[in-house]
């Protein structure tokens, strides 16, 4: 009965939760930028619009491109099932955090490889970026998730995301991992300032311009994937932040949670809002922040004791 | 046992029979007999039954007793060395069909064949150090007859001599080694050297430094790779497929051979295997990332995956160490099953590398492109090896890095230094996967995807004998990465041979269970979405590219392989310094073409050959200053004798 609540829960805030999350994020924007900005909803709607059209595609592309989208959406969801969303995690096992990150990167080895089907330079260009700079990032994500494992020995991912330990030592593990995991947001979910995505020039673009060639459903599920998987990462650090405690309750947690993912997203959508796009030369150096502060993590969790 | 003979008339039978399709049956037949004889000895083992096979045979002097036995860790690598170059053997009678429509002889290229499967069972079975290295020379002579099958080439000759050198400079490290314990014991029997082996000490510490050092120069570890992108470039494809996938993996079988003597290992031969593992898989995936030659792009990452399963080996010597078994099993299962798993995919890419070598006449990435769509079952089952060399989910590559990096991330070492490295060692490995996954999308997606660069090519699909070797292969990679269970069963008897002390070691598959679960989910999942993609996209218009507006593309516009990963490789200029040739285009208006051209050749390979050529040049110097008087020369010959003599003389005394 539990889990089946558990499940539903997921899969409601699957459908609900990332459409909301964008949708804050610009609607920050806009409000920043002095606009109205378009209803939270407008993802959703798009999406919607996308679903009932045909498909066009292009005449040099294989069954890879048709199929790419597909499994762009279809790992973002299974990866986000060992993570917190809205509730408990519906799977969680030790070291579940590397069948996150290889889903994560089977979704994106399949977007390139969609890009790289239609033979276009743009989205040639656009590949080899988010293959750098994913390779890039890997060792940050692999590195924070074990500090925050280690510190708080949790078996699964949720469980290190969710249990606080009492020590007030482990203040700099937090701290680092919430660095981190912000950049992991920004890098994966291709906002500023790694990737704007709201830019017109394809030069500049490194995931809308991956999806130029895409269309009708096939774009829906690519988009609708980038969402999922945002908000996945959004609620990694939503998780860490969340103010109420594992005592309070099954829902209040839950209320917690979501009220902490708006919070990231209210961040997210500030930085985005106030800073402008770094040159591409830059962006590695800002991955480094990402690696610097998950070695400083595991370094904090492993002498302060933690382990 | 009786598969030696067997094999041996194979030999016999392909080089005196006429025809081309005889001798092929004959080294099929006698290949096919010997593997079943083999399975037939070496599943009991697996089961865990007492092995079949432990017989001793007197012989004379040099060689004594030779015994021969088959424990868990030979029958682990008996079940898919001699199955896998039967499909080799297979494939190559129709790689080679055109060379032998011209009149090349078949019956010497299967005889080698079958002399590669005779050396697996002596050097994985035998116990004698003389007869393990009779087995060894075999394996390496006939690899590089292998090698230089298109002779005539000046650049497979040098390639193939290289090969030939390297290797043999092994030989002498491992003779050096076995030489060292023959000292002690008075025995060539391998039993005896677990006593040498078994006691700390400095000449364990010696003797471990000289296998391993041999032992990686077998199995092409950084920095002594230099041998291997060389010798797969200029090889057949099957030779590159066998080499890659299951000759050099001899070198790891050797490794593992000697570790099990160690009993409980010195800390620093752990770390030491783990940091040049971690070295070689950095250093082998960097390189794959940057080559333009497909075969070659695929030599680096052997060196790349051996590297993965050494930091496992590494990391299961730990456990022994620290009395870890949760690290035993994790370490060594992984490295175990990922030499395994490595043996099906990179045989497999190496076949699909090879089928479109046959059909196009070149395996540069720069001049293929569209491939998918004249060679569709070619570019399925290559996508298929290549997410699996990646590491992704739901293949088979995908495991073995979960129980290496998980063992990894779980820690387990006495001091906090010790934990925190293990963490980092699990972040390059992630790094590795994630390169290694560009390497991949860069070369499938621009020799098989977009429009074809070259319009001189006329690509075609290989013949079904191919085809089916290669779906065979594809078989093996989807079966073990949707049921991991059934590769474990081959690894845990490896495993369990070290954790046989500890009373209640956890096993691989408990390990993975909980995994695979989720693994399955994440299929089902994945398998409904593409469900309702395609049942969403009835009505498909077909259209141009978008040019972004400009519209006279041509395929000579694409991204190319190089262009792909320079962003990526100008990062690690450092490490992988790059050549560049050609004029760029001058001036606001141009008025002459530009042209560029980008490649990395080997840094390790050129500062070695650098290094040689200053020595050469201070030889010459020194030479030179001598004077040219005959007088001189014989009395300085005359001293250096004297000096033989009285060094020789003191040796004894």
């Amino acid at each position: 009965m539990i889990t089946a609540a558990i499940i539903a829960a997921h899969v409601a805030a699957l459908v609900a939760w990332p459409i909301l999350l964008v949708g804050v994020i610009n609607r920050v924007k806009a409000r920043w930028a002095g606009r109205r900005g378009p209803p939270l909803w407008q993802l959703g709607f798009d999406l919607w619009r996308l679903l009932r059209k045909d498909v066009v595609r292009s005449t040099t592309s294989t069954a890879v491109f048709a199929i790419a989208p597909w499994i762009v959406l279809g790992s973002a969801l299974a990866a986000s099932l060992v993570v917190p969303l809205a509730g408990p995690a519906p799977l969680g096992f030790r070291f579940d955090f590397l069948l996150l990150i290889y889903l994560w990167g089977l979704g994106r080895l399949a977007l390139m490889l969609g890009a790289l089907d239609t033979g276009s330079p743009f989205e040639g260009m656009g590949a080899s970026r988010e293959a750098t700079f994913g390779a890039l990032l890997e060792p940050a994500l692999v590195l924070v998730l074990i500090a925050l494992a280690a510190a708080t020995h949790g078996a699964s991912l949720a469980e290190a995301l969710t249990t606080r330990p009492d020590d007030p030592q482990a203040a700099p593990v937090w701290i680092a991992a919430i660095v981190a995991l912000l950049v992991v947001i920004q890098v994966e979910g291709a906002r500023m300032p790694v990737d704007d995505p709201t830019t017109h020039l394809e030069l500049t673009m490194i995931h809308e311009v991956m999806i130029l060639d895409h269309s009708g459903p096939d774009l829906a599920a690519v988009q609708a994937g980038a969402a999922v998987k945002l908000a996945t990462a959004c609620a990694l650090v939503a998780n860490l932040i969340n103010p109420v405690p594992a005592a309070a309750g099954r829902l209040a947690v839950a209320g917690g949670l979501l009220a902490a993912s708006v919070a990231v997203a209210l961040v997210i959508g500030a930085v985005e809002a106030t800073v402008a796009r770094l040159r591409l030369r830059a962006v590695p150096q800002y991955i480094l922040i990402a690696v610097v502060a998950s070695l400083v993590a595991v370094l904090a969790t492993r002498w302060r004791g933690l382990a | 046992m009786l598969a030696i003979p067997v094999l041996l008339a194979g030999v016999v039978l392909t080089t005196a029979l006429p025809g081309r399709t005889v001798k092929f049956a004959a080294a099929v037949g006698s290949q096919a007999l010997a593997a079943g004889l083999v399975l037939w000895t070496v599943v009991p083992v697996l089961a865990g039954r007492p092995a079949v096979l432990d017989h001793t045979y007197a012989w004379s002097y040099p060689f004594e007793a030779i015994r021969i036995h088959v424990d868990a860790l030979a029958a682990f690598f008996l079940a898919w060395s001699l199955p896998l170059t039967l499909l080799g053997t297979i494939y190559a009678h129709g790689y080679l069909a055109r060379s032998f429509d011209e009149g090349r002889n078949p019956g010497p290229h299967f005889a080698l064949l079958n002399l590669v499967a005779l050396s697996f069972v002596i050097v994985y079975t035998v116990q004698n150090a003389l007869v393990f290295l009779l087995g060894w020379e075999t394996a390496a002579v006939s690899a590089w007859l292998l090698v230089i099958w298109d002779y005539r080439s000046q650049k497979i000759r040098f390639a193939g001599f290289n090969y030939l050198v390297s290797t043999h400079i092994g030989l002498f490290v491992l003779v050096a080694a076995f030489m060292l314990m023959h000292s002690r014991t008075q025995s060539m029997d391998f039993a005896s050297f677990a006593t040498v082996l078994g006691q700390p000490g400095e000449l364990r510490d010696a003797v471990f430094v000289l296998l391993a050092l041999a032992f990686a120069l077998k199995a092409a570890f950084f920095p002594m790779h230099t041998w291997l992108p060389r010798a797969h470039a200029a090889a057949p494809a099957h030779v590159s497929a066998l080499m890659s996938g299951v000759i050099h993996k001899a070198g790891l079988f050797g490794l593992l051979r000697f570790l099990l003597y160690l009993g409980r290992p010195d800390e620093w031969m752990g770390w030491a295997i783990l940091v040049f593992g971690l070295l070689s898989a950095l250093f082998g995936v960097l390189s794959t990332a940057a080559q333009r030659d497909l075969k070659r792009l695929l030599g680096y990452s052997s060196t790349e995956n051996v590297g993965i399963a050494a930091v496992g080996f590494g990391l299961g010597c730990l456990g022994l160490t620290w009395q870890q078994p949760a690290l035993v099993v994790a370490g060594f299962g992984g490295g175990v099953f990922h030499l395994f798993n490595h043996a099906l995919f990179k045989c497999l890419l190496f076949y699909a590398a090879g089928a479109i070598y046959r059909a196009t006449h070149s395996v540069d990435l720069e001049r293929l492109g569209g491939l998918a769509r004249s060679m569709p079952w070619t570019a399925a089952l290559f996508l298929i090896g290549g997410l699996a060399i990646a590491g992704l989910p739901p293949l088979n590559g995908f495991w073995s890095e979960f129980l290496v990096i998980g063992g990894l991330a779980g820690g387990g070492a006495p001091s906090a230094l010790g934990n925190v490295a293990l963490a980092v060692a699990a972040a390059l490995l992630g790094f590795v996967g994630a390169t290694s996954a560009l390497a991949v999308t860069r070369a499938f997606g621009m020799a098989f995807l977009g429009t074809p660069r070259d319009p001189k090519l006329r690509p075609a699909d290989p013949p079904p004998s191919m085809r089916g070797v290669m779906v065979a292969q594809a078989v093996g990679v989807l079966a073990v990465g949707l049921v991991p269970t059934l590769g474990l069963a081959l690894v845990q008897p490896v495993v369990a041979q070290f954790t046989a002390g500890v009373a209640d070691a956890p096993t691989t598959a408990s390990r993975l269970t909980d995994v695979q679960h989720g693994v399955w989910i994440a299929v089902a999942i994945g398998a409904a979405t593409v469900g309702v993609g395609v049942a969403l996209a009835r009505r498909v218009r077909r259209h141009v590219t978008w040019g972004c507006g400009y519209t006279v593309a041509t395929p000579r516009l694409q991204y190319t392989a190089t262009s792909f990963s320079a962003l990526f490789n100008r990062l690690f200029e450092v490490v992988l310094p790059s050549r560049q040739r050609g004029s760029l285009p001058k001036d606001v208006f141009p008025t002459k073409h530009g042209n560029l051209e980008i490649d990395h050749a080997d840094p390790v390979e050129g500062r070695m050959f650098e290094v040689l050529a200053q020595n050469e040049e201070m030889a010459v110097k020194v030479s030179q200053r001598v004077p040219d008087r005959p007088r001189l020369s014989l009395g300085l010959g005359l001293v250096v004798l004297v000096a033989l003599v009285v060094l020789a003389l003191g040796g004894r005394a």
